[in-house]
């Protein structure tokens, strides 16, 4: 492919441990990164500064994420708590507010409500719920047979999907406790990836036992359900641009990232295509919003850019250590991706006209630091 | 299915598991290991934070969840939440350098043994280094029969007989019988609070092939007429002949098919016709691993060893099958 590379500068920045997740504000204002002692940096973009919330604890943070508005970031990992801040805007120095112990053991899964400000955090066996607006838990958490190893918000903020051995659970909380009780679907195995799509409302639950189950439009009927991946399915990514059925579907086991394209209705209606790049497991994958073109990140120390067909565009590498994770901005411009030896990266990338649609506007940045 | 990793096992971190019933010790042990000079960084797992210093930051909690991998059969069970908790662990690997998972005293050791060959990313980070059990000496007998107990003493590499100072050297040797009738294989060891030599029961590599076995010499000599007197028991099986590998590996394999549930694990060392190394073998209920080692020494006696741990075995059926595999 004689094209001019889709990536030809770079950011990069130290943590002093190995970066375990990262997360770009809805406005791309900013960029929150987290590492496995424990720091919290704060990229803010607009300003041009950077702020360590949080320095090294010796105790891991595993999920962090921004509310839809921008008003919180919070964070979570080792300590089993509840990290808050309140976000004035670019410039304005973070409030930390009071950490809060769920008392459920390490907390590695927790997401932000998309169109709200509900807080949804897997603690041991239960779903918890931090109303932002109200500023309070919710009194009834979401209990689920097991410890919870997946949870996911439905893109119109509805609906909480959360998995665990045997379990799949559908909630709408924000009709609870009065609304419907939640959806209990048995499932084989123990769910330990779940991801939304935006058109149609598709379901994804990638498995321990080597198998992905997709449910259909609006999440009615029997999910297709296919096996024969090489290793549990750990990452999930839909494009959010739709499909003539369905939107493209990723999906990550061991170093296989398959792509799936639904080609017709009925019992073998996905296409799966193989994506041949990565020699380790891969560690992060995620479409560019706005497109079909596709990021996946390794522990082999790589990061590859798909384009929608499944062809390899480009391979970014770093310093030698393993990728752990990667993020999109909401732009679709720029990439960012954290290793585990504590560096993370920020790439600008171009998208190929073809991947792109209707991309978001999204400014540029002030080059930093 | 064979259980080795193909990631070498010095790149892999060295995982203990402490097993033993209720009130054997083993809050004293950990605390002992967590707070001895012996220049390991020791991260320890728990079922519930209660006495073990928990403002240490290496001491984390899981849940003591069992994924069933395949229609409930204990073969196939491992320890759900500890795959995530270790996979979080990991990431902070540089921080320690040995890991300890504490089960609680009514917990069959089996799926926890089992996570570390099944799961596939736990498979190439770990090496299980040993399971080591602790026995309460004055109360053991009391508990005998229960199935905690004996699969406990069954599936360890190290014994750690506590309490020694508070019995009698007639009623410590009686439980050393009972328990030597159930796992010849084992190390034993005795203490008083907890207080064993720390090289004793970190880096043991009791699963390492090339370490596999080291038997009471003892058990093999005399032609054992320990009572068994519990549903739980061992065979050891000797032949001077050489063996035919390929008869031994049909038989094995039929006999971890038929009655995998039921044997805890098999050790040996095979002399085979006319190879010049030693092989050695291992197992856990339905994970069988083996391997040449080195060759026989000069002046060594060239035989096979072979023991099997396991419930209701019948000795004569196992004598006789065994003996069918020479070559």
């Amino acid at each position: 492919m004689a094209q001019a590379p889709l990536v030809s500068e770079r950011l990069c920045g130290d943590l002093q441990q190995p970066i375990t997740a990262l997360a770009w504000s809805a406005d791309g204002e900013f960029l929150a990164i987290a590492s496995a002692g424990g720091e919290l940096l704060l990229l803010d973009f607009r300003a041009g500064c950077e702020e360590l919330l949080r320095g090294e604890h010796n105790s891991s943070l595993d999920v962090v994420g921004f509310s839809d508005d921008g008003q919180f970031l919070m964070a979570a990992g080792q300590s089993g708590e509840l990290l808050l801040w309140e976000l004035g805007g670019t410039g304005v120095r973070p409030l930390a507010m009071g950490p809060m112990a769920l008392g459920g053991g390490w907390i590695d899964a927790a997401a932000w409500q998309p169109d709200g400000l509900l807080l949804a955090v897997a603690s041991g066996r239960q779903v918890r719920l931090w109303d932002g607006a109200l500023r309070q838990w919710r009194e009834d958490p979401l209990a689920l047979p097991g410890s919870v190893q997946s949870l996911a918000w439905s893109r119109d903020g509805g609906q909480l999907a959360a998995s665990c051995q045997g379990e799949l659970t559908l909630w709408r909380p924000a009709e609870a406790p009065e609304g419907e009780p939640p959806l209990r679907n048995s499932i084989a195995s123990a769910g330990l990836a779940l991801s939304f799509s935006g058109p149609g409302h598709h379901l994804a639950c990638g498995l321990l036992d080597r198998s992905l189950l997709v449910w259909p439009e609006h999440c009615l009927g029997q999910p297709w359900q296919f096996s024969g991946f090489p290793a549990k399915v750990r990452l999930l990514a839909w494009s959010d641009r739709s499909g003539r059925l369905a939107p493209l579907l990723a999906s990550a086991a061991a170093d296989s990232v398959i792509l799936w394209t639904q080609i017709n209705q009925g019992a073998k209606a996905w296409r799966p295509e193989p994506l041949l790049c990565h020699q380790r497991r891969v560690s992060g994958l995620a479409f560019a919003p706005g497109s079909t073109f596709l990021a996946s990140a390794s522990v082999d120390g790589t990061v590859a850019l798909w384009n929608g067909k499944g062809h390899l565009l480009q391979v970014l590498e770093g310093q030698g250590a393993g990728f752990n994770n990667l993020g999109w901005r909401g732009d679709g411009r720029h990439l960012a991706a954290g290793d585990a030896q504590g560096r993370w990266w920020l790439w600008p990338v171009t998208t190929p006209a073809a991947e792109r649609s209707h991309a978001r506007a999204g400014g540029g940045f002030k080059a930093n630091p | 299915m064979a259980f080795s990793s193909p990631v070498p096992a010095a790149e892999r971190l060295p995982v203990t598991v402490l097993t033993g019933y209720l009130g054997a010790g083993k809050t004293t042990l950990l605390n002992r290991i967590l707070t001895h000079e012996h220049g390991l960084k020791v991260a320890v797992i728990v079922n519930e934070f209660g006495e073990v210093g928990i403002d240490n930051q290496l001491v984390v909690d899981a849940d003591e969840e069992i994924f069933e991998m395949n229609n409930g059969c204990i073969c196939c069970t491992v320890r759900g939440d500890l795959i995530r908790i270790i996979g979080n662990l990991m990431k902070r690997r540089d921080r320690f350098d040995h890991l300890v998972i504490e089960t609680t005293g009514l917990a069959d050791p089996a799926p926890v043994i089992q996570t570390f060959f099944v799961d596939e990313d736990l498979r190439d980070e770990l090496r299980l280094d040993a399971v080591v059990t602790l026995v309460d000496l004055l109360h053991v007998q009391q508990h005998w029969f229960s199935e905690e107990v004996q699969e406990q003493l069954a599936f360890a590499d190290v014994l750690v007989l506590n309490k020694a100072d508070l019995v009698d050297d007639a009623e410590r040797e009686l439980v050393e019988q009972r328990v030597r009738a159930i796992n010849p294989m084992a190390r034993l060891l005795t203490s008083h609070m907890a207080n064993v030599p720390m090289d004793q029961i970190l880096g043991v590599e009791a699963f390492e092939l090339e370490r596999a076995l080291s038997l009471d010499p003892g058990f093999l000599a005399e032609e054992h007429d320990h009572e068994h007197d519990a549903a739980v028991s061992s065979v050891a099986l000797v032949e001077e002949r050489p063996m035919d590998l390929e008869k031994l590996g049909r038989w094995i394999s039929d006999l971890v098919g038929s009655r995998g549930p039921d044997l805890f694990r098999m050790k040996g060392i095979i002399q085979l016709a006319g190879k010049d190394e030693r092989y050695v073998l291992q197992s856990v209920h339905m994970l069988i691993d083996g391997d040449f080692d080195r060759p026989w020494h000069d002046g060594e006696r060239r035989r096979t060893e072979f023991v099997i741990i396991g419930r209701d075995l019948e000795p004569d059926g196992l004598r006789a099958g065994f003996a069918a595999c020479v070559a």
